[in-house]
């Protein structure tokens, strides 16, 4: 199969916009990745996929041509990609197997969520669908508390304390004071992280991601129509696996298998390994979440994530910065959004375009998008520099 | 000739002590009653009828699935109209084939329960259950207890029912609850109420025409700690006889249940001879007597351990708490709810054909080996070990648990791994599955991993006016 490339990413600010709708968040996203593509035009995509996973009801049913006939994308098919958390990082996916199978020269992928425009009774109806829902929901479990239970179970087994979820958010809040599109652009104080009001033990309210309004879009494309854009990002190697969607049907609570397989794959396709990374933006959608990747990523042994942040590895400026854009605690968590976003953040530091938040010689990143508490994992591996 | 192989007795943990209600209103409360026992927000009629039904079955010695004839007595089922005895069948494994009746209208119901299942052919349970409620500034609601009693006859059970005697006079307005109201109340003209109380019992009592003076203990329907009392000379016990079978002062007005906590109490003591009289307001009575040829087994819980505010009574009774907001999102239909009842209401589990691994629910590809050849169902004990846990805080549950939350607050969730049917395996086994469970247990403090629990018959949520049930888990060590 031929390579595809990411040619053009753009991506709404995150945060609460009661101005806004979801097709004018799209919308401002598309015109960032159309203006980031140079020299691609909305008349040449060939194919549309977008995440989204439809909180608040609003468009449940075709809600892909909702947003890009809205953008002007006349005629172009398009389609809803659902998978939680994940849904807009397997739409990535979608366009790259687009391109990849030659079935398009041009294929945009999207996702876009509004989560803030309903009462706290309302959003804890949708935020709790993408649980198991027949026997973990209807045991008073929330998507916190799920998290809470892995984080229960990894500091059981580990050498790791709240102090270390803590330390997720200094880092991650730090990046995103940087990114002047995140929803809660600001620095927070460990001290702050380790005081917040408990969510569900052992995780406190800054343990947890907000819920955003927010779009984010990608131009993937084939190398002939890449050659003529002013940047290009290959697409060096994808993964993507399941999960049972229960954590009690799982075989173990400190490790999410679905993302394990997809980084392997992702790996393999790309003839690298995790020393050939140099950044990565990774699920945090919870911060014990973080962690998990670290190791199911192969950044670090089992049990070990704990020790790079305490070592500081994985800040901005260190060896191996992860969430350099603030993560979804910083920057924010749109759902159907968060996975392109993912991407948008690394096509950036790719071509070098992330100001305040630039990490120097960035060549290889990876994006980990994860759907709901592991039933679904996608991973990219991204490589700049090389048309 | 049948007899009582076994009795069970519930009574909830939390109770409110009568001076919380004295303190709260600057009156009184019930006459000779320390404390109420109050039912948790995710208790009712049927739980705590499941549980001491389920503790008769286990003094006795009885498999539920041989039970032939099952009756439920209760003033306060669930529903004002629907079967409520057919769930309570489902959760105690008592077989669909099972004559199942009904009894309520009325506090004597138990006591008439009873009476008709003398009759009845092979393994029989009676479970009788109240949980009153009363206007909150009422005498009724001073005195409102919760609490369930059951017993289990045999051919060869030891205790007889020997004589049966009814008596029933009309007294409107003595003991009443209007059409759809939850709260019983009763006209408020002291002398009235308290003649029609003591005519129909010394009626009821005339009527069995034998000798009740010589009996251990006298288990009278008990509004309040005084009136069973009243009524000593027109029954010509003592007043220490009515003691010895009457667990109000304790338990509060536990309506038709009343009577049996009395027996299950009085039998724990080491009666021999038991008086039982259940009367209901209108007013009817029914008595028995009944007596033991050899020690009656007796499984009983009666003593709360939790000590609520008034404040906090008044949250887990429902009395000043909302409702599930609108909602929206995630949503489980009944029928869909109701395929999974033989795993909700008696931890019905699968052994994969093929491999041999235990599944729960036992549906879908086997998790072990990804067969699909299907399961053969196996019950669980209901034993197992914490794997995982959280507290859910206040105001974070799912919509279907907010009125929970409201009412008991906090709760922790856990990950269990449940007992394979031969029980605790042991560091070595690993004969278990996995659930999610919620954990009732008051102070909601997270459980730590590898504390031992035990399933316990709840309410898990009611959407579209259905109440689902199923089960929550209890630390061992807090099982009473």
């Amino acid at each position: 199969m031929r390579d595809a490339y990411i040619v053009g990413a753009g991506q709404s600010s995150y945060g609460a916009f009661p101005d806004e709708s979801y097709r004018s968040l799209f919308a401002t996203a598309f015109e960032e990745a159309l203006d980031s593509a140079g020299g691609i035009s909305s008349g040449d995509v060939d194919e549309a996929v977008i995440g989204s996973l439809g909180v608040g009801g609003r468009q449940l049913g075709l809600s892909g041509p909702a947003v890009t006939e809205h953008v002007g994308l006349h005629g172009v098919p398009s389609s809803r990609i659902e998978n939680a958390c994940a849904a807009s990082g397997y739409a990535v996916r979608q366009a790259v197997q687009a391109v990849k199978s030659g079935m398009a020269d041009v294929a945009l992928a999207g996702g876009y969520e509004v989560m803030t425009d309903m009462s706290g009774d309302v959003a804890k109806y949708w935020l709790g669908v993408s649980g198991e829902t027949e026997w973990e929901r209807l045991t008073g479990t929330t998507f916190s508390g799920v998290y809470a239970q892995m984080a229960s179970a990894y500091i059981d087994e580990y050498d790791a304390s709240p102090d270390h979820f803590s330390k997720v958010a200094v880092k991650n809040h730090a990046n995103g004071a940087k990114n002047p599109k995140a929803h809660l652009g600001f620095e927070c104080s460990l001290e702050d992280a380790q005081n917040a009001p408990v969510v569900a033990d052992p995780l406190n309210l800054y343990h947890c991601c907000p819920t955003s309004d927010g779009a984010a879009t990608v131009i993937v494309a084939s190398e002939d129509v890449a050659s003529t854009c002013d940047e290009a990002v290959r697409v060096a190697g994808v993964g993507a696996a399941s999960e049972r969607v229960g954590l009690f049907q799982r075989d173990s609570y400190t490790s999410i298998r679905s993302s394990e397989q997809a980084a392997s794959q992702a790996y393999e396709m790309a003839g690298l390994g995790p020393d050939d990374i140099d950044f990565a933006e990774v699920h945090d959608c919870f911060a014990i979440a973080e962690l998990l990747a670290y190791e199911d990523l192969g950044f670090c042994e089992r049990g070990e994530a704990p020790q790079l942040l305490d070592e500081g590895v994985t800040d901005l400026d260190g060896d191996f910065p992860v969430n350099p854009s603030g993560g979804l605690k910083s920057k924010g968590h749109p759902i159907g959004a968060t996975g392109a976003g993912q991407v948008v953040e690394a096509f950036k530091q790719l071509t070098g375009h992330a100001d305040d938040r630039q990490i120097s010689d960035a060549n290889v990143g990876l994006t980990h998008n994860v759907g709901g508490s592991g039933g679904a994992a996608v991973v990219h591996v991204l490589e700049g520099g090389v048309l | 000739m049948t007899g009582i192989a076994g009795v069970g007795a519930y009574v909830p943990r939390l109770y409110l002590p009568a001076k919380a209600y004295r303190e709260a209103w600057g009156k009184g409360g019930a006459a000779g009653v320390e404390q109420v026992a109050v039912a948790d927000a995710d208790e009712d009629t049927l739980t705590m009828g499941t549980e001491a039904g389920r503790r008769a079955l286990s003094a006795a010695g009885v498999d539920a699935d041989t039970v032939s004839h099952l009756a439920f007595a209760t003033t306060t089922p669930p529903a004002d109209e629907e079967e409520a005895v057919v769930r309570l069948a489902s959760l105690l494994g008592v077989p669909s084939n099972a004559t199942m009746r009904q009894y309520g209208g009325g506090t004597r119901a138990g006591a008439v329960a009873l009476a008709a299942a003398r009759d009845a052919a092979g393994p029989t349970l009676v479970v009788v259950a109240d949980n009153p409620a009363g206007a909150p500034e009422s005498d009724e609601a001073a005195g409102a207890g919760a609490g369930a009693a059951a017993v289990v006859l045999t051919d060869d059970g030891p205790l007889t029912v020997d004589a049966v005697g009814e008596y029933s006079d009309p007294s409107p307005g003595t003991r009443f609850r209007r059409r759809g109201s939850t709260e019983t109340e009763s006209i408020g003209i002291t002398q009235y109420e308290r003649d029609a109380y003591t005519s129909t019992v010394g009626g009821a009592v005339d009527a069995l025409d034998a000798d009740v003076s010589d009996v251990d203990a006298a288990a009278l329907t008990a509004p309040d700690g005084k009136l069973p009392y009243r009524a000593a000379r027109a029954l010509g016990v003592s007043t220490k006889t009515i003691a010895a079978g009457t667990a109000v002062s304790q338990t509060g007005d536990t309506g038709t249940a009343g009577p049996f906590l009395g027996l299950a109490s009085a039998l724990d003591d080491g009666a021999e001879s038991v008086l039982l009289v259940g009367y209901g307001g209108g007013a009817g009575a029914t008595a028995l007597t009944l007596s033991a040829s050899s020690d009656v087994p007796v499984d009983a819980v009666f003593d709360g351990d939790v000590e609520l505010s008034y404040a906090e009574a008044l949250r887990r009774r429902g009395t000043i708490t909302g409702e599930e907001p609108e909602g929206g999102g995630a949503y489980v239909s009944v029928p869909t709810w109701a395929q999974t009842i033989p795993q909700r209401h008696r931890l019905v589990a699968g052994r994969c054909r093929d491999c041999g691994a235990l599944s729960f629910p036992p549906e879908g590809a086997c998790f072990e080996c990804g067969s699909l050849d299907g399961y053969d169902e196996t019950r669980l004990p209901g034993t197992g070990t914490v794997e995982a846990a959280t507290v859910i805080g206040q105001g974070g549950a799912p919509p279907e648990f907010v009125e929970q939350q409201q009412r008991s607050g906090s709760f922790p969730v856990a990950v269990v791994a449940l007992d394979g049917p031969d029980g605790d395996a042991g560091d070595a086994g690993n004969d278990s599955v996995s659930i999610p469970a919620q954990v009732a247990h008051t102070p909601a403090e997270t459980p730590d991993i590898g504390d031992r629990v035990e399933a316990v018959p709840r309410r898990i949520y009611e959407q579209e006016g259905v109440v689902r049930y199923g089960f929550k888990v209890v630390p061992t060590e807090a099982r009473r």
